[in-house]
């Protein structure tokens, strides 16, 4: 009775074998003595799936982060019969010199606990695994702080990805207060998360200028293409955009009577500065500033700029209209 | 945390090139402090390590390249490597785990338990020299910290009881809390102080930009039982209000949506919400403008379109 190995028990034993041989060893070794493929192989399974699940068993391998190398190419790149595949253990390691110390991995475990559940979190979680593995002792936890950081637009995965392989990407964006979404094509150069939003540096390819994008806005899906960027645009590009919308707030200062005690006045005076009778407030994006201001209803009163105010009035006249049944049953269209 | 999800092929694979460093470095160890530590239930940490004895060296040398301890296992419920072939050495950091740790070390480093380390600087230098390719660039802006945060911190550090103003929304008269702090909770830059207070007697979760004048007391914090509250969870929830959006809006809303039954259209979907009064909506409403709608009751729509009508009165 042919005996059934579990996919992780092939994924192992093919980075046990890997690892083992100092020459490499060539794609027909492989599928012939490895345990998993041998089985597969003797069962009858033919040459060219086994092949299939050979490559996609590499590209998995690889994405854990497990350094498979293809020695001796012959002339023709897509004729791989001859090649050898190693994983030399030196690149498989953590560098020996690294160490952390009990208080280290203390933060670190905070650290890594400040992902919601999502992708990010699995990858913080494994990170942790593998230093704890490394048997240090951990000082008291840090207890008390929950920070929290949630990832809910779809469109994150996408560009981090690219971010970190220097891929450009396509999508379609809406600039608030223009009606025709844009196809835009730019190199990602940095992922930040800025007072809750998350926004995207980078570098438009036909403007060759560097741009700052809400992942709210973007509509659709974000598509990694083929064409790679010179991944050294991305050096400091985390640095440069929290600085650059730091700027921006530092530019646009909003002007507010705010009535006192109120729910309004508490949320925004950690931010606000008094000037006279007035808040003054500083804003990275007049769209996103007018939607919190509509939600404080009467308990605010844009005096400048202008255009804020007209933003944060047809807020409040659209609520009003969605909120106003002409008569029961009819559509209301905002 | 997820301990009860099951686990993916490939995080098996993860864990098991995790687990033989592991126990090489931590001797003999019981299967539930090894199951905590890998975030796993303790069935699946014993299935993972019995897994490890089957694999093998190409060729068909079945005899046991990684073989662990059976006597020990079955009289002691611990795991202890005898031999192994490879995976003695701790694997390099992804560049997305590296990543991920490095944010969150943004994040945390202004917190009071992480600065006193000091470590913070270090720790960034070799988590990008311990990624096998150059981490990507990700950011989390830390808030700047102000007098009433940096009042709750210190409580929390000291293990006192804080008293404060505190003012909810549409309420007409602050109220004076005292509370022996638990956590602080930090939810997409909005910060929430969860703790012990001693007028309602009860956990309570208090949103820290509506806590004003406060005092850190000398009085010690009682310490109290509470595992993962959720933020949301305010006082006295009575009332049932549905309220519609465009399905577009929901990364905007994740927190509602996780709190309510949600009923999903193609265009639009509608929620209902477990929520305190009719006034509680009204706020969320004229945020998105007229895209999210309140259904019902008409008593909750009539103060959504009264509350808009206030704020446009300002501008006649």
């Amino acid at each position: 009775m042919p005996t059934k190995i579990p996919p992780e028990e092939r994924l192992l034993s093919l980075t046990v074998a890997l690892m083992a041989t100092r020459v490499g060893l060539t794609k027909e070794q492989i599928l012939s003595s490895v345990s998993g493929y041998r089985e597969k192989r003797e069962e009858g399974v033919k040459a060219t799936a086994l092949e299939k699940m050979f490559e996609r068993d590499k590209d998995e391998l690889r994405r854990l982060g497990v350094p498979i190398h293809t020695l001796g190419e012959t002339a023709d790149p897509d004729d791989l019969r001859e090649a050898r595949y190693l994983i030399p253990p030196t690149e498989y390691v953590l560098p020996p010199d690294i160490d952390f110390s009990p208080a280290e991995v203390a933060v670190l475990n905070l650290a890594g606990t400040v992902w919601s559940e999502s992708s990010m979190s699995t990858d913080a979680r494994s990170a942790l695994r593998k230093i704890r593995s490394l048997g240090i002792d951990v000082d008291e936890p840090i207890i008390g702080f929950a920070p929290r950081v949630s990832v809910r637009d779809p469109s994150f995965a996408a560009l981090q990805s690219a971010n970190e392989q220097a891929r450009v990407v396509r999508f379609t964006y809406v600039t608030p207060g223009d009606d025709t979404p844009r196809l835009r094509r730019v190199a990602p150069l940095a992922l930040i998360e800025f007072e809750g939003r998350w926004h995207v540096l980078a570098r438009d390819l036909a403007r060759d200028a560097d741009r700052t994008f809400l992942l709210s806005r973007i509509v659709g899906a974000v598509e990694v293409t083929a064409d790679t960027f010179d991944a050294a645009l991305r050096d400091g590009a985390g640095v440069r955009a929290e600085r650059g919308l730091q700027d921006v707030a530092r530019r646009n200062i909003a002007e507010l009577e705010v009535r006192e005690n109120s729910e309004a006045a508490l949320r925004l005076r950690r931010r606000a500065t008094r000037k006279g009778d007035t808040l003054r407030v500083p804003f990275v994006d007049a769209h996103v500033l007018a939607d919190e201001l509509a939600s404080y209803g009467p308990e605010v009163k844009v005096i400048a700029p202008d255009a804020l105010r007209a933003l944060v009035v047809s807020r409040l006249q659209l609520t009003l209209a969605a909120h106003t049944r002409p008569e029961p049953g009819a559509e209301v269209t905002a | 945390m997820s301990a009860q999800q099951p686990l993916l092929t490939m995080d098996r694979v993860s864990i098991v090139m995790t687990l033989v460093p592991y126990l090489i470095e931590k001797g003999p160890v019981a299967v539930a402090v090894a199951a905590a530590d890998f975030d796993v239930s303790a069935e699946t940490m014993r299935a993972m390590a019995e897994g490890l004895t089957v694999i093998g060296l190409p060729g068909g040398m079945d005899h046991e390249l990684f073989g662990i301890d059976w006597d020990l296992l079955d009289t002691h419920d611990e795991l202890a490597m005898l031999n192994t072939v490879a995976f003695e050495r701790t694997p390099r950091l992804t560049s997305r785990e590296a990543a991920a740790l490095l944010a969150g070390l943004q994040l945390a480093q202004s917190l009071p338990g992480v600065k006193n380390r000091g470590v913070v600087a270090g720790l960034m230098a070799k988590l990008a020299r311990g990624a096998g390719a150059t981490p990507g660039q990700l950011v989390l802006s830390a808030d700047p910290v102000d007098d009433v945060r940096v009042a709750v911190m210190d409580a929390l550090d000291r293990g006192v009881a804080i008293s404060f103003t505190y003012r909810r929304p549409d309420s007409t008269s602050p109220t004076t809390r005292t509370v022996d702090p638990v956590r602080v909770l930090i939810s997409d830059a909005e910060w929430y102080v969860r703790g012990w207070c001693h007028t309602r007697r009860a956990m309570r979760t208090f949103h820290l930009d509506r806590v004003s004048d406060p005092i850190v007391t000398d009085i010690p914090s009682a310490s109290h039982d509470d595992p993962d509250a959720p933020v949301f969870s305010g006082e006295g929830v009575d009332s049932l209000v549905r309220v519609s959006y465009p399905n577009h809006l929901v990364p905007l809303l994740g927190q509602y949506l996780d709190h309510g039954d949600v009923e999903a259209g193609p265009e639009r979907s509608s929620v209902a919400l477990r929520v305190a009064d009719d006034h509680s909506l009204k706020r969320l409403a004229a945020r998105r403008g007229g895209a999210v709608i309140i259904e019902e009751p008409e008593s909750a729509r009539r103060v959504a379109a009264d509350w808009a009508a206030a704020g446009l009165a300002q501008y006649e």
